[in-house]
């Protein structure tokens, strides 16, 4: 090989490896979530003891296994609540049309185990779908979940002598491990959770 | 056949819009959710008079009581304010659409399929409409 051969073969090998590195340090980063907010650790859950939609008891570790949306709500709320699980349900089936895998299951907590029975509460979540999971029970036991988790509710009298509740309107993403790792806050819209799931989802 | 229902409402709509006041569009009014006393509904009125127009209440044969409620979330906090008027300005409109204002429907016949709502202004029913349930 000659010197001129040499400095050109010199130059080329320069000039692939600083192009490789170049577009390594201007590749684009990694997709990021658009409105959900991901807890850098994921969360515990606290200990509790209530009652899923077919009236069995349940405790923390029934969030294991899937993905779980998680909205705190009441079946006597004619707007937020159903408009929030419409949503989540479109959201839903969107991401399962997109095929999505897995799919996280809905979940509805109970701000106001008063009025929602699990029979009740069965009605209403199925009305969005199947394979959602409804939670009420004992109000003390729905306080430990909410408390931990930072969901405010509040019982607010009518004039009539019936009453409604004030409530948190966010979304908790709850992982496998039943653990509570991203939120959605309100206004929700079906588009978000199509954005962002994916991508929060793939994380390991 | 709920379509053609809704178009012949719209229709009916249109044609008085000439003369009428107040005109609803975009009604929903929906079937409660099952094993519920209690519903919304939604629609935009319009007000083509020169004069401001406020709506008193909300009566209906077909359910106990409706109230006009706006669902406001604040600090990602949602509340539920009962509202004892609204008004619409003259020559705009008011949208009551999920998660704004809404009509909170209370005690509903059984078996609904046409409902009935008049609107009062004061002493007025200011605009009578029909319209089927959304289920």
């Amino acid at each position: 090989m000659n010197s001129r051969r040499l400095i050109i073969l010199v130059v080329a090998t320069v000039a692939v490896a600083a192009g490789t590195l170049t577009s390594r340090w201007y590749a684009s980063p990694p997709p990021a979530p658009r409105a959900a907010t991901v807890l850098p650790t994921p969360m515990e859950l606290p200990e509790f003891s209530l009652l899923d939609q077919d009236g069995r008891a349940v405790s923390s570790d029934v969030f294991n296994g899937q993905w779980n949306l998680v909205f705190f709500g009441f079946t006597h709320c004619p707007d937020i609540c159903p408009m929030t699980l419409q949503v989540l349900a479109n959201a839903k089936r969107q991401l399962g049309e997109a095929g999505q895998d897995p799919l996280p299951r809905i979940v509805l907590v109970s701000v106001d185990p008063e009025r929602d029975t699990p029979e009740s509460l069965r009605q209403y979540i199925d009305y969005f779908g199947d394979g959602n999971l409804g939670i009420t029970g004992e109000l003390a036991q729905i306080r430990k979940l909410t408390n931990a988790l930072g969901i405010f509710f509040e019982k607010i009298p009518r004039d009539d002598g019936d009453y409604t509740v004030s409530h948190s309107a966010v979304v908790l993403l709850v992982n496998p491990r039943g653990q509570f790792q991203a939120l959605f806050g309100a206004p929700h819209d079906a588009d978000t959770y199509v954005h962002d799931l994916p991508i929060i989802l793939a994380r390991p | 056949m709920r379509r053609s229902f809704s178009l012949l409402l719209f229709i009916l709509a249109a044609c008085a819009a000439d003369e009428a006041p107040l005109v609803a569009t975009d009604i929903v009014i929906k079937a409660p959710m099952p094993g519920m006393r209690i519903s919304a509904g939604y629609l935009t009125l319009h007000n083509n008079s020169d004069a401001a127009i406020t709506i008193t209440k909300i009566s209906s044969p077909q359910f106990g009581a409706i109230e006009m409620h706006e669902t406001r979330i604040e600090d990602n906090v949602s509340r539920m304010v009962a509202l004892a008027e609204v008004t619409i300005a003259a020559g705009s409109a008011v949208s009551l659409e999920p998660g704004g204002k809404h009509l909170m429907l209370m005690r509903p016949a059984d078996d609904l399929d046409v409902v009935t709502l008049d609107f009062h202004a004061g002493e007025d029913v200011i605009l009578t409409l029909a319209t089927k349930v959304e289920r």
